[in-house]
């Protein structure tokens, strides 16, 4: 079993190679992959962009307060140097995101100062030893650049200066200290729950003792509490720490601006759908917890859409008819969108257009251009609605609060136009109170151009009403539950409740005729922008919303995998041999032809934990061996698919009978 | 939990219909006791009293004797059968009829509920149970029966609670109907096939001729053909369409992992030539001398490393010559460093065959091929054949790896991944076999001093000794072949228990044997001959429960005689 483990790949035969690529060279269905996987590079550059513009804002401030403590912490060393100054930064529970939180800080505190900033992870250090080692090669390897053999080098640099110096010793720090005068070194423990609690208490003694030579500052990353810290290090050893809590933005926020940055963005060319978004958000919420993911599932989408959907082409910008191929538009107007453009053009029985919309591949071409610019205004302008409602909800402080996110989707799902959920919100925005239908107004001229109605006058009238408003009660409109008061009237036995409005003051009236107003104006805007994108014409090339390929690259089931080709073979293989005894049940579908491994697997599934080779053996024989005789090769196939269920980690051996092996797996758990 | 639910549904329906209480009664055994599951479904939703009349006829006809498959049923010998376990045949006619009543009574008392006052239905509950065991245990033509049923009393005489020793395992096996219940929750599923009983198994053993060695096999191996060689062969054409999109992915900084049934060698290998070819078409090596140059890795050869791993890699980028750090993880700094210093034109595609093959699982490993599968200038493919092997990354690894999957079931034979015979050989517990059998031992023999092969030859005779000691302790079936075929399982068994504890030779009694004979003069010489054997592990050590040193050569019997007549014989 000479092989060679790890080598360098070299072609075999020449004339296989002849033989491949005359099978990629016929013709292809991909006929403008290269520009479309251009317009790809394109637009996911921009994405790009916004997603690292996002990500940086998300956690500056975090970064910046930290950084200003690390600065702060070198200003009064001298004055105090009993207790190392230490960054408690509470980063949750997604260990993921640790990290690129650490590298983007690293980045800023050696951007900002002449500081030396080193990350340990509980992974290099088991043991103080180790760690010290680890912390004096990272700091000093900044000025010389590699030193492989430090078991060499290092003593005969110190040898001078008196006894050598073990590796692990700081007094190597200080030697470097000496010479680079850095002004902090910054110690960032990345995961301080996974270090040994008695390494940190070492640590954090140890550090203490060299605090008057050395100027150490600690960074402690907690995905826990504060309190979780404080209880696992001893009291001694916290009176050297002096503490300062920093909080960093949650994924799950993080998560929720980069949607609104990238998945509901007013000028996307290409949208998210609403199954695909919902699925990557609850895998996000539910499972990861992590940018990095959310940012790679979007981008699959959008090379899954640009990649396999050759209708994706009239995305490109400034598209003219000659980049298309000749069967493009031929294509298109297969797409089920098209059809049910056409279908109503006849319903209206405009005959010409279509038969002009079926014959004249130009104008088609027009029409589609058209169809994909009015799509993207129209998606636009959805987009904008949902960020308006849910702006609006914030504003008014409902109840239950529904992340925008979560609005986002039903908007593209087309559920949200005559939800009770919109209902609700627009009757809450009728009547409200003069204060927060101020806040409500300050809300919406925040938000950038994309709304349609302009909040400034009202917000004018407003103010000049509240100027009239002689108490400081805020002005009430018409149907404000205080302005009704119910009277009881009895006549003739019978109890008649009537409902009365309240007098309104002339401020009032003029309110409600405000808040009526713009009520109506959003309603209008609401129901001309809530429509369900999939009506659109070439509705499949602006969004993207296909479950299938996504699901399976980025949530794989492997063991299922594994266990559907072991338990049905023909799922697979489909060939004719296999399929016929195939019933309904599970046992009947076994039969002589399938696989060794696929009928022991299938007999394993049925044993208790132990097995009797033997029996498992005369068994394989009876199924198998009901056409050919030939012993050998049945002893062999059994012989193989043992051992595959073995490689596959299906059985181990058992010591509790002779020939006998136990099973540890169970299906479909 | 299911009793206490039922306890309160039983009390808040006493004052309601019987009707009721039947129906709701029902419908928690149904929601809670998996195992009663079928029993209630027939009918449970009409929940009449008549019903339980009909929910009898169920049991009978979920009886899982019927469905019992023929998989399993271990190659009965006839007439043999028959006589161990035979019940008077009037008992037995009186519990044909007495089966109805028997589950009836069985069903009554699941209804009433388990809480009711077992100690009243004690006697008779056994016996019903008693009866419906033994009745499924003649169906079942259990060909061991003869140990593990105790014959029925001839009177229902008293007995303490519970059921009568040896109808527990299998009895509790044969009241589960063999159709698996569908749909079941998760949770629920695992107990369902962790059920207790089903170990039940026979004392059968292989004979040593079934299984192939290495000649064999490698000869069988040759001759065989596949029948289902078109359809794999589709399959990997199938997988070769997606080559271009995996290219695009690589591209793209996304890093691929492949899995499902069957040996993805051929995927890989047909992939790394697509790489090849499309990389040798681009900018730096087209119309030039260059080669593309894409790292593959053999997870599955025993022994590969991380380190060798980092070396391939740094040697396709790092100009040879280069004097690089000798520690892995600082090597890994190094190519890092070096790859984000010095970008290469394309990133470096690295083939991992078998990413959690048992060599590359260990700890620092998985991090270490993360950091580097996270650097923007590796590509890497992965397979991954085990089904559970996204356990060996956790979230910040697999953020890290940021790998696309893909199901590339293939079919393909693992020919490269496993060694068949060895597998086996060791599921089974024969590594004997491993140096190739008696010829094997002849071999290293032959090569070795005569002092050796004297030493060899003590060892097996007395070896050989110990076992027909036993066997004559055991007395029962002095046959000079331990065959164990299901004739002589009593001597099977007793064997067995020798291999467990006793088995094999003292130390201290085999270095006297030596020193008479004149084998070796010091404990010294005896370690050295030893350690020759060991080697080729042609013997075994092992402490036996007395902690005493005992040396064992891993052969069976028959094995041992034939090495015993070649010793003596001289062919050596």
């Amino acid at each position: 079993m000479e092989h060679q483990r790890c080598y360098i790949y070299s072609p075999t035969e020449p004339e296989e190679r002849a033989r491949k690529r005359q099978r990629t060279s016929k013709p292809h269905f991909q006929a403008q992959l290269p520009e479309r996987l251009q317009t790809f590079r394109d637009m996911w550059s921009h994405q790009e962009e916004r997603i690292q513009e996002t990500l940086e804002d998300a956690d500056s401030s975090t970064q910046e307060a930290i950084a200003n403590f690390v600065s702060a912490s070198s200003q009064d060393t001298e004055d105090l140097s009993l207790a190392i100054p230490t960054a408690l930064i509470i980063l949750g529970p997604s260990i993921a995101s640790h990290g690129p939180f650490f590298e983007r800080l690293g980045r800023r505190i050696k951007h900002d100062t002449n500081n030396i900033y080193v990350v340990l992870t509980s992974g290099e250090s088991p043991n103080l030893k180790t760690l010290l080692k680890n912390l004096i090669k990272k700091v000093t390897s900044r000025v010389d650049d590699d030193d492989d053999d430090d078991e060499m080098r290092r003593p005969l640099a110190t040898s001078r200066n008196g006894p050598k110096l073990l590796d692990f010793d700081l007094g190597h720090l200080q030697e470097w200290q000496k010479r680079n005068r850095a002004q902090n070194i910054v110690l960032a423990i990345q995961d301080s729950n996974a270090f040994d609690a008695s390494v940190l208490i070492e640590l954090v003694d140890l550090l203490h003792s060299w605090l008057d030579r050395l100027p150490f500052v600690l960074l402690v990353g907690i995905a826990t509490s504060a309190e979780n810290l404080e209880d696992r290090l001893a009291g001694k050893t916290l009176r050297y720490l002096q503490g300062q809590k920093f909080d960093v933005t949650q994924p799950d926020e993080i998560i929720e601006k980069l949607f609104s940055a990238t998945v509901a963005r007013p000028d996307a060319r290409l949208r998210i759908g609403p199954n695909i978004s919902q699925r990557i958000l609850k895998r996000q919420r539910d499972h990861v917890q992590n940018v990095q993911d959310f940012v790679d599932a979007l981008k699959y989408a959008y090379m899954s859409h640009f990649y396999a959907n050759q209708m994706s082409i009239f995305l490109k910008d400034g598209i003219s008819f000659e980049d298309l191929s000749s069967d493009d538009v031929e294509v298109a107007r297969t797409l089920p969108s098209f059809r049910s453009r056409v279908e109503q053009l006849l319903d209206e029985s405009r005959v010409q257009e279509v038969r002009k919309l079926l014959d004249d591949d130009y104008h088609t071409f027009r029409v589609l251009t058209e169809a994909i610019a009015s799509g993207q205004n129209a998606l636009s302008s959805l987009n904008a609605a949902a960020t308006i409602l849910s702006r609006v909800r914030q504003a008014l402080q409902m109840s239950p609060e529904v992340m925008c996110s979560t609005i986002w989707t039903r908007a593209a799902a087309g559920e949200i136009i005559g939800s009770p959920f919109l209902r609700e919100t627009m009757l809450l925005v009728r009547r409200v109170p003069s204060d927060k239908f101020a806040q409500l107004l300050n809300a919406l001229e925040h938000s950038e151009g994309d709304f349609v109605i302009d909040p400034r006058p009202y917000k004018q009238e407003l103010e000049q009403l509240l100027e009239q408003n002689p108490d400081s009660t805020p002005l009430r409109t018409q149907h404000d539950v205080r302005n009704d008061s119910v009277r009881t009237t009895v006549v003739a036995q019978k109890v008649l409740l009537s409902k009365h409005k309240a007098a309104l003051s002339k401020q009032d009236k003029a309110y409600s005729e405000l808040v009526g107003r713009f009520h109506d104006e959003m309603e209008c805007f609401f129901s001309s922008a809530f429509i369900n994108p999939q009506t659109l014409l070439l509705s499949e090339v602006l969004i993207y919303d296909l479950k299938s390929p996504h699901t399976e690259v980025f949530q794989p089931k492997p063991r299922y995998a594994i266990e559907r080709a072991l338990a049905l073979p023909h799922d697979y293989l489909g060939c004719d041999c296999c399929s016929g005894v195939a019933g309904k049940g599970e046992g009947s579908a076994l039969s002589g032809t399938q696989p060794a491994s696929a009928i022991l697997y299938q007999m394993y599934l049925e044993s208790g934990a132990l097995i009797n080779v033997s029996d498992l053996w005369s068994a394989f024989h009876a199924i198998a061996g009901e056409g050919e005789e030939e012993e050998d090769g049945e002893s062999k196939t059994m012989q193989r698919g043992l051992a595959e269920l073995k490689y596959l980690g299906l059985v181990k051996p058992s010591r509790k009978k002779t020939d006998h092996i136990a099973k540890t797996m169970w299906k479909g758990l | 939990m299911a009793s206490a639910k039922r306890k309160r549904v039983d009390n808040h329906i006493e004052a309601s219909s019987p009707r009721k209480k039947h129906h709701d009664a029902s419908n928690e055994l149904h929601v809670h006791t998996p195992s009663r599951r079928a029993r209630g479904q027939p009918g449970a939703e009409n929940g009449t009293p008549r019903s339980i009349l009909k929910k009898t006829n169920g049991i009978q006809a979920t009886t899982p004797r019927t469905n019992r498959t023929l998989l399993f049923e271990t190659p009965s010998k006839p007439g043999r059968d028959a006589t161990p376990n035979d019940s008077p045949t009037v008992v037995r006619n009186a519990d044909r009829s007495a089966r109805r009543k028997s589950n009836r009574r069985l069903l009554q008392q699941a209804i009433n509920g388990a809480d009711s006052d077992q100690e009243a239905l004690d006697d008779d509950e056994t016996l019903a149970q008693h009866i419906l065991d033994a009745d499924g245990e003649e169906g079942q033509h259990e060909p061991d029966g003869a140990q593990e049923t105790v014959p029925l009393p001839e009177t229902p005489s008293k007995r303490g609670r519970g059921r009568p020793k040896g109808s527990g395992k299998g009895g509790k096996l044969r009241k589960q109907p063999s159709p698996p219940p569908s749909e079941l929750p998760a949770h629920e599923e695992y107990f369902w096939q962790n059920r207790p009983g089903g170990t039940k198994t026979s004392n059968n053993t292989l004979s040593s001729h079934s299984l192939l060695n290495h000649d064999e096999y490698f000869q069988a191996m040759q001759s065989y053909h596949d029948r289902h060689g078109p359809e794999m062969e589709f399959l990997l054409e199938l997988h070769q369409r997606a080559y271009d999109q995996w290219v695009f992915e690589l591209e793209e900084g996304f890093n691929i992992c492949l899995y499902g049934y069957g040996s993805k060698l051929p995927i890989t290998e047909r992939f790394t030539a697509h790489l090849y070819k499309y990389l040798s078409a681009r900018a730096p090596y087209k119309r030039s001398k260059k080669t593309p140059k894409i790292a593959v890795v053999d997870g599955y050869v025993p022994g590969t490393s991380i380190k060798e791993i980092l070396i391939t890699i740094a040697s396709t980028i790092v100009p040879p010559n280069t004097k690089m750090p000798n520690q892995p993880a600082s090597l890994l700094t190094y190519l890092l460093d070096f790859l984000s210093e010095n970008p290469p034109a394309h990133p470096i595609p690295v083939i991992i065959n078998s990413v959690d093959s048992p060599w590359l699982r260990r700890s620092p490993t998985p991090s270490m091929l993360a950091s580097l599968a996270a650097h923007p200038s590796i590509n890497m493919v992965c397979t991954a054949d085990t089904p559970n092997f996204p356990l060996l990354w956790d979230v910040g690894l697999r953020a890290q790896y940021q790998f696309l999957f893909h199901d590339a079931t293939t079919f393909a034979p693992y020919e490269a991944e496993i060694d068949v015979v060895e597998t086996v050989n060791e599921l089974l517990g024969r590594s004997g076999r491993r140096i190739g059998g008696r010829d094997g031992v002849g071999f290293v023999l032959r090569s070795l001093p005569e002092n050796a092969r004297s030493l060899f030859r003590i060892i097996v005779t007395e070896q050989l000794a110990l076992l027909l000691m036993d066997n004559d302790t055991a007395a029962f079936n002095d046959d000079d072949h331990i065959t164990a075929t299901p004739r002589n399982k009593k001597v099977a068994q007793t064997r067995h228990g020798i291999s467990e504890s006793t088995q094999g030779v003292e130390y201290r009694v085999l270095y006297n044997k030596a020193v008479e004979e004149f084998v070796c003069s010091s404990e010294v010489g005896f370690r050295t001959l030893l350690k020759e054997f060991h080697d080729h592990q042609m013997i075994v050590n092992r402490n036996d429960a007395m902690g005493t040193e005992r040396l064992w050569i891993p052969f069976l019997q028959e094995e041992l005689e034939g090495l015993a007549e070649d010793l003596s014989g001289d062919i050596f």
